[in-house]
């Protein structure tokens, strides 16, 4: 920034009311403690890809009753295909498990993630078991997230942890897990972990 | 001017509605709106440029995943981006804390909290509303405060008569006026 003001009077000339001046007196001296914006530079010329869709979510009473009608359906299906499985299928394993401990932010929460085979689709089918995780205070759900140099990357899904007890939350993964190298929990619109695998 | 009709048709509010439902094109027209803005926020609070860009990037996915929680109800759009951005960058810093800094003797001169929290939030306000300055009329605001140019330099500088300078300087100002008004009472 050069050090050299412009000159209020030269900029707006003499045949301003005084009002008017005024007013632009005031916009002189916000530019001028201001100072020039950034240029942004070849990194940031285009915005960011967010990695994770924004899905619109229907108001929240609509919302809390599909909620409640999926988790019926997936219940009687569960139970239907447990029943009709029997004994002929032995609980899949898990070919990897991942534990994270809680951040400051939730120094008493615990989790382990177990990852299971790949499914024929390419997705990676998984568990999220969380203790001592408390329900955030803002009510919004938490996030887990795929992260990458400690950036967050990619969205695995979400959940709302139970007041007490273990919560146990199926998920899948679409990605390949190789591009990354952590995961966390954070609060769903914040990017500060309360569990991670650091 | 097709930046300017196309500013005042679509309010910063209706964009991040919009991005809420997952539009990529209304995050593409807010990030040039506030990109610099954001820029300029981290650039105060980190003062490494590299940092800076990390967390307007991270600012900008913030503000993707935020869109939903935004009620246009309590409040326009500019007070909420700048909330968001700043605990994206609150939350960068945490997450990679500066290098430790040799302490000063003494208090120093530097603004307190509040302070900073003031001129930057004012700094964002003036950064936003250039962007919405025609393309014709930006440069000479930049020539004039950023360059230290005279009128008759930037007439020089743009090959234009001066003449059109002061006019548009004029015409400028008073669009800034008017995008800022009642912000800097």
């Amino acid at each position: 920034m050069s050090e050299r003001h412009p000159d209020f009077d030269e900029l707006v000339g003499p045949d301003l009311d005084a009002s008017e001046r005024e007013r632009l007196r005031r916009v002189h001296d916000a530019l001028l403690a201001a100072g020039p914006p950034p240029d942004l530079g070849p990194r940031l010329g285009e915005p960011p890809v967010p990695s994770a869709d924004v899905v619109p979510l229907a108001p929240r009473r609509r919302r809390r009753i599909a909620l409640v009608a999926l988790a019926a359906a997936l219940a009687v299906a569960v139970f239907a295909g447990g029943f009709a499985a029997g004994s002929r299928h032995a609980t899949p394993q898990a070919v990897r498990s991942v534990s994270m401990t809680g951040t400051p932010l939730a120094g008493r929460a615990s989790a382990s993630l177990a990852l299971f085979g790949v499914d024929a689709a390419g997705n990676w089918p998984m568990k999220l078991s969380v203790d001592g995780l408390a329900p955030s205070t803002s009510g919004r759900p938490y996030e887990l997230w795929l992260t990458r140099h400690g950036r967050l990357v990619a969205l695995c899904g979400s959940f709302v942890p139970k007041a007490q007890g273990t919560t146990v939350v199926p998920m899948n993964a679409p990605y390949r897990l190789t591009e990354y190298d952590g995961w966390v929990v954070v609060e769903e619109g914040s990017t500060a972990p309360v569990l991670s695998t650091a | 001017m097709e930046r300017v009709d196309h500013a005042a048709a679509v309010t910063d509010s209706e964009l991040i509605e919009r991005i809420a439902g997952g539009d990529r094109t209304a995050f593409e027209e807010l990030y040039g709106r506030y990109a610099r803005a954001v820029l300029g926020l981290a650039l105060r609070r980190l003062g490494d440029r590299g940092r800076a860009e990390d967390a307007t990037q991270e600012a900008f996915v913030s503000i993707w995943r935020s869109a939903r929680t935004y009620d246009p109800r309590r409040g326009a759009g500019a007070p909420w981006l700048y909330a968001v951005a700043r605990n994206a960058i609150t939350d960068g810093l945490r997450r990679r804390p500066e290098p430790t800094a040799e302490l000063q003797d003494g208090p120093g001169d530097e603004p307190g909290p509040a302070e900073r929290a003031e001129s930057s939030w004012a700094a964002w306000q003036v950064h936003r509303a250039l962007e919405v300055l025609p393309d014709h009329e930006r440069p000479v605001i930049e020539l004039a405060y950023w360059r230290g140019l005279s009128q008759s330099e930037i007439a020089k500088e743009l090959d234009l008569p001066l003449g059109t300078v002061k006019t548009r300087t004029r015409s400028a100002l008073a669009r800034l006026a008017g995008v800022l008004e009642g912000e800097l009472e």
